[in-house]
């Protein structure tokens, strides 16, 4: 039975920490996404909106951090509110397709501004069949 | 207390070498018994992860609002020697020069009618929260402008007067800004968001001078009891986060080119005179110059609705101190009776010079640097000065707010923002803010108390009090 993806939120004083699970890595980056705008935006819903992403990261930890990173980018400049992504990895490389809806400010006013992606405390890791992201936003 | 800690003076812990591995300095930090209480171990931890960074000199400092943060712990203050020295993003934050700053006006109490009228100008005055947009239209070159100059370029395009840039640390322009270091990106992101408040913890309030403790250096800020005067707290918005993220990634990279091992990630960092160390630092200062420049505009968005409705000169209402707590600058200092240039780190950190230094207005000379604490919601903020015992003991630095003991989670579960808007409104305070989870969030109980953190630093002698001021009104992100 395949893992669902979801997150939790873990108590963490000043800022964000989730938990995020996923049944594979490329759905973890997908659930992580829709985790990030959910806090952001209070709500993320699937769209008409597409905008392609890439980014490249040494190891999962540093592709995570720069995909996470490269969505809240995207998500303030394309004013856009990212439901999920299809992605696909290869070597230290991630691209793939964000999807989303326009940002409303009447629908997506109750989140918290997210300023960045922390390193610290940042770590991918599989259980059998579920992977695993634990990270912190600073808010 | 944690243990491994020890007490050495009434508000002063040492956290000795060997607390975690490779420590090259103790760490100290300020606490009384009753903040040691709501202590995170997660927030030593940090404090003792800072003091194994190469070059750092005498201690790894935290203030009493020290709480668990990401690299450095919020609160965190550490001095690098400039040779072997390093500088780090993980000591100044993503939100680079998130500040605040006091403005005075010539209203009493008494004169403050139609008050809900005026929150609800400022509100429409001042973009907040998530997604605002700039009333601004800036073009590249304008922006710029900004990076380069701060406050003084902000002043200079009709957003102030003279004496304001003059009131603000570093003059509202720090020297070294590099435009080039900071990304399109950054850019990108900065445009449309300059002259916005932001969300989270930035606000703008409207305050009551309630008390002063120390009437020679009241009088130097021109501050009196029973006036009115406002405070604005934000930093560098977008632009400042993305110069974090962008310079997080390239000083990954130095870390490991220069040989560097740390106990945690977020704590990258470079040589300081390594070219990576140098466009981080080029970046920052111009992310910082953002940051002055922003407060100025929503000050004198400020100004003009205050002028509109209590028919006030615009020069009746002054700049008393702007102050940075999240960022790395070169000082002099004297470290075991040698004076030597370091860069100073401050994460939630206020510079609080001592009385004497150039650095300050000749009119704030013999009173020292002004500090600016901001309470919560419904606490108190204080006005404070800086003092020579800081200058010897903690780079010049104390704390920078009341620091959190409650997290967000558990603030929604437990706190109703409608419910908490309405008990402020029986004291008389009104907030205003897009959503009531904005309040919940920021509610006087996830605070530490801010009077015991500003008792702390007054009675370790890090600053001392001024006066208290008592909110009557904010606008929230």
């Amino acid at each position: 039975m395949p893992v669902a993806m979801s997150f939790e939120e873990l108590e963490h004083t000043a800022d964000v920490r989730l938990r995020v699970k996923a049944g594979s890595l490329e759905s973890l980056f997908s659930e992580a996404a829709r985790a990030l705008m959910v806090v952001m935006y209070g709500s993320a819903e699937p769209g008409s909106m597409h905008r392609r992403i890439e980014v490249q990261g040494a190891d999962t930890v540093s592709l995570m951090h720069a995909f996470l990173s490269e969505v809240l980018f995207i998500s303030e400049v394309e004013e856009m509110v990212v439901s999920g992504a299809d992605i696909r990895l290869s070597e230290g490389r991630l691209e793939g397709e964000l999807t989303g809806e326009p940002f409303s400010p009447a629908r997506h006013r109750s989140g918290m501004e997210v300023k960045g992606i922390s390193l610290s405390g940042l770590s991918v890791s599989r259980d059998n069949h579920t992977y695993i992201l634990e990270v912190i936003f600073d808010v | 207390m944690l243990q491994g800690v020890t007490r050495i003076g009434p508000y002063e812990w040492e956290v000795p070498i060997g607390f975690v591995p490779d420590m090259r300095v103790p760490g100290r930090f300020f606490l009384s018994d009753r903040l040691a209480e709501t202590l995170e171990p997660g927030a030593i931890q940090q404090l003792a992860n800072v003091a194994t960074m190469p070059g750092i000199v005498k201690n790894s400092l935290a203030m009493p609002d020290i709480h668990w943060g990401y690299g450095f712990p919020i609160g965190g203050v550490a001095a690098f020697g400039m040779e072997e020295g390093v500088i780090s993003p993980g000591g100044v934050g993503f939100d680079i020069n998130c500040g605040v700053r006091i403005l005075t006006t010539p209203l009493s109490a008494a004169d403050l009618v139609r008050k809900r009228e005026l929150i609800e100008a400022l509100f429409s005055a001042v973009p907040t929260g998530v997604g605002a947009k700039s009333t601004l239209r800036l073009d590249q070159n304008e922006l710029l402008g900004m990076l380069k100059g701060g406050s003084k370029w902000a002043v200079e395009h009709g957003f102030g007067i003279e004496e304001d840039f003059l009131h603000c640390e570093e003059q509202g322009s720090m020297e070294g800004a590099d435009p080039e270091a900071v990304s399109q990106k950054a850019r990108q992101r900065g445009m449309p968001q300059s002259g916005t408040l932001g969300a989270g913890n930035h606000f703008l309030e409207i305050q009551l001078v309630e008390e002063v403790y120390d009437p020679a250096a009241a009088t130097a800020y021109g501050i009196s009891e029973g006036q009115i005067c406002i405070m604005i707290h934000c930093g560098s918005r977008g632009l400042g986060h993305q110069v974090c993220t962008d310079h997080l990634r390239i000083l990954e990279g130095a870390t490991r080119k220069y040989g560097i091992t740390l106990p945690d990630r977020q704590l990258a960092c470079a040589p300081l005179p390594s070219p990576e160390g140098r466009a981080y630092f080029g970046a920052m200062a111009a992310a910082a110059n953002y940051a002055w420049a922003n407060r100025q505009v929503i000050m004198h968005m400020t100004r003009e609705v205050f002028a509109r409705m209590y028919s006030i000169a615009y020069e009746d209402m002054h700049l008393v101190y702007d102050v940075a707590h999240n960022v790395a600058k070169f000082e002099e200092h004297t470290v075991e009776g040698r004076r030597m240039r370091v860069c100073v780190h401050r994460k939630g950190a206020t510079r609080a010079f001592g009385p004497g230094s150039p650095d300050l207005p000749p009119a704030y000379r013999e009173a020292g640097q002004p500090v600016i604490i901001p309470g919560s919601m419904g606490t108190p903020s204080y006005l404070l000065h800086g003092t020579a015992v800081a200058m010897e003991r903690t780079f010049g630095s104390t704390c920078h707010g009341a620091g959190r003991v409650m997290s967000r989670t558990k603030a929604k579960k437990m706190l109703s923002g409608h419910e908490i808007k309405e008990a402020l409104g029986k004291k008389g305070i009104l907030v205003r803010a897009h959503h009531n989870g904005a309040i919940a969030d920021e509610a006087p109980e996830v605070y530490k108390p801010s009077d015991e953190v500003v008792r702390v630093v007054h009675e370790a002698g890090i600053s001392r009090r001024v006066a208290r001021f008592t909110p009557l009104g904010v606008i929230k992100g």
